[in-house]
Order: C-alpha cells, then structure tokens, then sequence
C-alpha cells in the first residue's frame, strides 16, 4: 500500500470518526435546546391564557384542541411546569402524533385549573435528517479537500522521499557511484538521505574489500598449491616404493580437493558479490545437450539409462561462463549420485528444466544438502559445495530452484520465468 | 625447442625448468618484465611463458609491449588470476593460450608442444616414436602402418602420454587434460582406466609394444623402455 494511501485512508478515518461523534453531539444538543425553547414556548402560552381567565374570561370558553383547563381540587398544591412527551390526536393531519404537553396547574380567582398545552414536536427523525444532511456536506467537503488539496500536498511533502526510494532503486555495486542526494528541507528526509550517502559508501568500500579479498585469497592459495603439485608430480617420477607411492597419492589428493575447495568457494564469493554481469541470451537446449555430450561417457561407464526431452528452444540471458557451470554441477551430480545401472532424466520443458534420476535415499534432508560442505558422504573427494553453487547461481539470476527427493527419486527443478 | 618462463614464484619456477627440460626442452626463467624484455631483445625464443601477476606490471603489458616492438612469439599466458577479463584481454593482445594456475605440468607442456606445433609447423607435423606414427592435423595413429580406429578422446590420451613420455602422470592430470574444468565435479576417475586399457588394447592388438602402464595407483606412463 502507497504512503500516500495510507495516510490518505487515516485522516478519512479519523474524519469519519470525527464526524460521527460531532453528529451525535450536535443531535442530542439540538433536541435539548429544541425541547426547552418549545417548553419556555408553552409556559408562556399557558401564562397568557392564565391572565385571561384572571381577567374573567370563562375557562371552558378558552378551551381548544391545544388547550386543555381542568378544575382541580383548591386543597392540591400548585404544580410546577412540567413538560411530557406523549401521544395526542392530532387534527390537521387526523392521526395520533408524538406531541409535547407542557401542564402546570395555577390558582386563579380562589379556583384551581391545571392547564395542559400540546403541541406538535419536531420529531427525532426529522433531527437525524437534518443532521445527516450536514454532516454528510461537511464530510463532502472534506472529500473534496482531500482529493485536491490533502493529497496534492502531501505528494510534495512526500517528493523527495520518493526521490531518494527511486536512487535507491538504482545503486549497484557494479557501477561504484555512492549515492548522492539533493539537500531537503525536511530534517527527517535530510537525516535519511545522509544516513543513506554515508551507507553506500561503506557500503562500497566493504564490497570493495571482499571482491579484493576473494580474488587475493584464490590466487594466494593456488600458488603454493600449484608448488605443491609439481613437486609432487616430480616425487612420482623419482624412484619410489609402493609404500611412498600411497603417500604421494594420498598427498596430492588432498592437494587437489584443496584447490577445487578454492575454487568453488572463490566462484561463490564473486557469484555473491554479482561480479557476472553482461549477461548473453543462451539456447539452454544446446547448452545442456553440449554438457551431456561431455558427460556422456561418464553415463555410459555406470550404465545409465539416460531419457532426454530438449524441445524447448528456451533462451535465458545469463553469463555463459555460469550457465555452464549450472549445468554442468546439476548433471553431474545426477550422474555421480546415482546407481550403477540407474536412470537419469532431463527435461527442458516450457520455464523450466528438470532433471530426474534414480539414487540412494537420502539421509539428509533436502535443506541441508543446500548448504555449504554438507554432501551425503558416500564421496570421500566430493566436496560438498555443488549444490550451493547452483542455488547460488539461481538466487543471483532470481531463477527458482528447488530439489525434492522421494525413496530412491531424486527431483531437481530449475524454473527460469 | 627454447622457451622463456616469466614468473616470479621461484618454487613454482623450479617446478616447471626442471620438468621442461627433463623432457629436452631448452627453458630460461627470468622474474620481471623489465629482465623479460632486456632477453627478449637480445635473443631468439620459440615460446613465452607467461605470468600475469609481475612486481614490476601486468604480464599484459609485456604482451603489448611485443606487440608494439614487432616481435612474433607465441605467448601461453600462465595464471592464477583466473579472471575472464584477463583471459579473454591476453587472448585479445596475441596471446595463443591461456592456463589457469594451478596446472598440472604435464599439461603445460602439452599445451606449448600443441602451441608450437601452430605456430612453427602450421599443425601439419607428425609425432613419431618407434612403431607408432601419430598425424595430429589428420587425427590419425598408425602402428607399424596399420592405422588404428581411435575416438577422439583416445587420440589425445595419446598424444599426451607420448608427449610428456616416460612421466608419471597422474590420474587428474589426465583427466583435466580430456575433459578440462568437467573433472571439477568429479568424485572419482575410474573413466581415465577404461581409456587407458582401450587405448593399450588397440595398440597391441595392431602389433604394438605395450608401452603404457600403471604406477602403483598413482597414474599411467607412456614407458619408452617398456618391454
């Protein structure tokens, strides 16, 4: 939801709420007022037919519809005004209506009459009516005000907020520019936007360091790694026994699985820092069918029914040098753990490419093997960081990536929409 | 065959003199680009190879350098900056080939034989060694003139373990060498064997010694001596 919005749908809120306790204030003001000016009303009608009857004027001559004298015992005493809501008959309009009858009672000439005056009230309805209409007026009015003026200003308080969300929006790190933004008036914008300059440029120093870090660290350790294996390439063309033999391999070995750990973990750094930009279109059809021809005498030496279906002429832009990678990681692991005599199937098919292949049941769930060095450990010289490659790849490009597993299935899905 | 080495890592240095010349190759080694150049200007080289990591610059720049001076050498750009910009950069500036560090030697010294072969013979050279006469351009291997039918991936098992002959080498060094950066995910290298027992069966079957043998797990080795 926009922050204009939601601003906008408060103050609305807060309007309505005003509006509605405002109403009924206003009602409950106006029927009271109403009630008491009509009751002053009455009184002084009655007051006035009293002073005719002082003067001698017959009571029941003065009587009407409205007016009623009744002649009550001198011994009561004289009843204050008293104003009563109650039903009368109403004669204009020849029907029972809700009527005020203003009574008190006065002791004329040494006789006692109680006079009792109705009138026609203005009814609760016709309140609310009145009320509703107003309010409903004002609230148009604040309609208006808010689609014109309300928003309008607050769209300018907004604006350089707005500014500052869009420089966001752009930042790479590829482009090594630290953000900069326009001086604004409004101290907390201005607090965010220097907040914001001065995080971009650690920011940038930090990515700078790791990017440097990672191209250091592989070449560091690739070179007394490469010392290693020549001298022990020398080693094995020297005169040994079978005994030093075992050493020499169990040493270069290790030397080895260090310098694919190096490497992979170096790709991953600078998959993490997006260091692959320039991304060309690739058929993936080709790419995959390419990887598999590579691949394909490994598949025949463990006796793999392989099933391939590559219609799909999908074309994905990505660097080609991390295409392959993927690719290569997903087939290959279908290949290096599945069943002598397994199956394998690869399927490119409208988004998505799926790979299928039959192997162990895992002991781990499908989570962990996606995490760095786990690996279900039946290959001592797997190291265990395939699959985080991949995910990483996936995540880099926001493909979706998901493996699943059931029994003796492995089922692994690349979507690229 | 007379190659110059431009590193500055003096073990990695030794690494490589020592194997190229125990194979009869003529190898020089100089540290800097400022020494590298001083040679280059004085004497006649078959081959550079490279280091782009120099303390005195980019090995790059030495590239462009022989650009500029009109120096025709071909130039294997060794390197642990396995950067693509780099390699495709040397690649761009005249470099014949690019090979990450780490290497296996025996790959380095396929790679310049293979580079030299280009660039001196125009790839129409033959590889010959007792019985066997191995035509690269044409792919074909015969042995005692009967030509031999090899895959693709048995002609260059061979010409590898001919190249680097009498050497140990061992099962990822071949491996790499066939399939290159494939062998990454590879957990074992039974694969290598089967090329290896095809590769034997088919040379004596046409009458051929049984040059290739193991080494105690370790690796194969193109026996010259073999019996």
């Amino acid at each position: 939801m926009r922050l204009l919005n939601i601003l906008t749908f408060i103050y609305l809120l807060l309007t309505l709420g005003a509006l509605l306790l405002g109403g009924i204030f206003i009602y409950w003001k106006l029927e009271s007022e109403i009630d008491f000016e009509v009751g002053m009303e009455l009184n002084e009608q009655i007051d006035a037919i009293a002073e005719r009857v002082r003067q001698g004027v017959d009571p029941k001559a003065l009587e009407n519809e409205k007016m009623e004298i009744l002649p009550i015992p001198l011994a009561w005493e004289e009843e204050e005004l008293s104003i009563r809501d109650t039903l009368a008959f109403h004669a204009p309009v020849n029907r029972l209506q809700n009527q005020l009858k203003a009574s008190k009672s006065l002791k004329i000439n040494g006789n006692h009459y109680r006079f009792s005056y109705f009138n026609t009230v203005i009814e609760a309805e016709d309140i609310t009516e009145t009320v509703l209409y107003i309010m409903g007026l004002v609230l148009l009015a604040q309609l208006l005000a808010i689609g014109f003026f309300y928003r309008r200003i607050a769209n300018r308080i907004l604006l350089p907020f707005h500014h500052t969300l869009a420089k966001i929006q752009t930042f790479t790190f590829q482009k090594d520019q630290p953000l900069s933004f326009e001086p604004s008036k409004i101290q907390e914008f201005e607090l965010l936007n220097r907040f914001l300059e001065k995080m971009s440029l650690k920011l940038l120093k930090d990515y700078r360091q790791i990017k440097e870090f990672s191209e250091n660290i592989s070449h560091e350790i690739q070179t007394p790694a490469a010392v290693v294996r020549g001298k022990l390439e020398h080693l094995m063309n020297q005169e040994i026994t079978e005994e030093q033999a075992h050493l020499i391999h169990s040493a270069y070995q290790s030397n080895e699985k260090i310098q694919r750990i190096i490497k992979s973990l170096s790709l991953l750094a600078k998959l993490e820092n997006e260091e692959f930009e320039a991304p060309v279109p690739l058929r993936l059809d080709e790419l995959t069918q390419k990887n598999l021809d590579f691949l394909q005498e490994l598949i025949q030496l463990r006796e793999i029914r392989l099933e391939i279906d590559l219609k799909s002429g999908l074309t994905v832009p990505m660097h080609p040098y991390i295409a392959e990678v993927m690719i290569t990681n997903l087939l290959s692991n279908a290949i290096k753990h599945n069943h002598q005599k397994g199956w394998m199937m690869v399927i490119l098919r409208d988004q998505q490419l799926e790979i299928i292949n039959s192997g162990h049941p895992l002991s781990k769930n499908t989570e962990d093997l996606l995490e760095r060095f786990q690996k279900e450990s039946s290959h001592p010289d797997s190291v265990g960081l395939g699959l985080a490659i991949v995910q990483q790849i996936c995540k880099t490009y926001g493909f979706r990536f998901s493996y699943s597993t059931r029994d003796e299935v492995h089922h692994v899905v690349v979507n690229f929409g | 065959m007379k190659i110059l080495l431009v590193e500055d890592n003096p073990e990695l240095t030794q690494n490589i003199v020592e194997y190229l010349e125990q194979q009869g190759l003529r190898c020089e080694a100089v540290t800097s680009r400022f020494e590298a150049e001083d040679r280059l200007l004085a004497y006649a080289y078959d081959c550079l190879l490279l280091d782009l990591m120099l303390p005195d610059g980019n090995g790059l720049q030495l590239l462009e350098w022989l650009k500029s001076n009109a120096i025709p050498l071909p130039v294997l750009i060794i390197s642990a900056k396995n950067a693509l910009d780099d390699r495709l950069r040397g690649l761009d500036l005249g470099a014949d080939d690019y090979l990450p560090k780490p290497f296996h030697l025996a790959e380095l010294l396929a790679r310049l034989r293979a580079i030299y072969r280009r660039a001196k013979l125009g790839g129409k050279d033959e590889l010959v060694f007792g019985e066997i006469l191995i035509r690269i351009q044409s792919l074909e291997v015969f042995v005692h003139q009967t030509l031999l039918d090899l895959t693709k991936k048995e002609f260059d098992l061979l010409v590898f373990l001919l190249v680097n002959k009498n050497k140990v080498l061992s099962k990822q060094s071949i491996a790499n060498h066939l399939w290159g950066d494939y062998t990454d995910n590879l957990a074992n290298f039974d694969f290598v064997y089967q090329h290896i027992k095809n590769l034997r069966k088919k040379i004596t079957a046409a009458g051929g010694k049984d040059y290739l043998s193991t080494v105690y797990g370790l690796g194969y080795k193109f026996d010259e001596y073999a019996q």
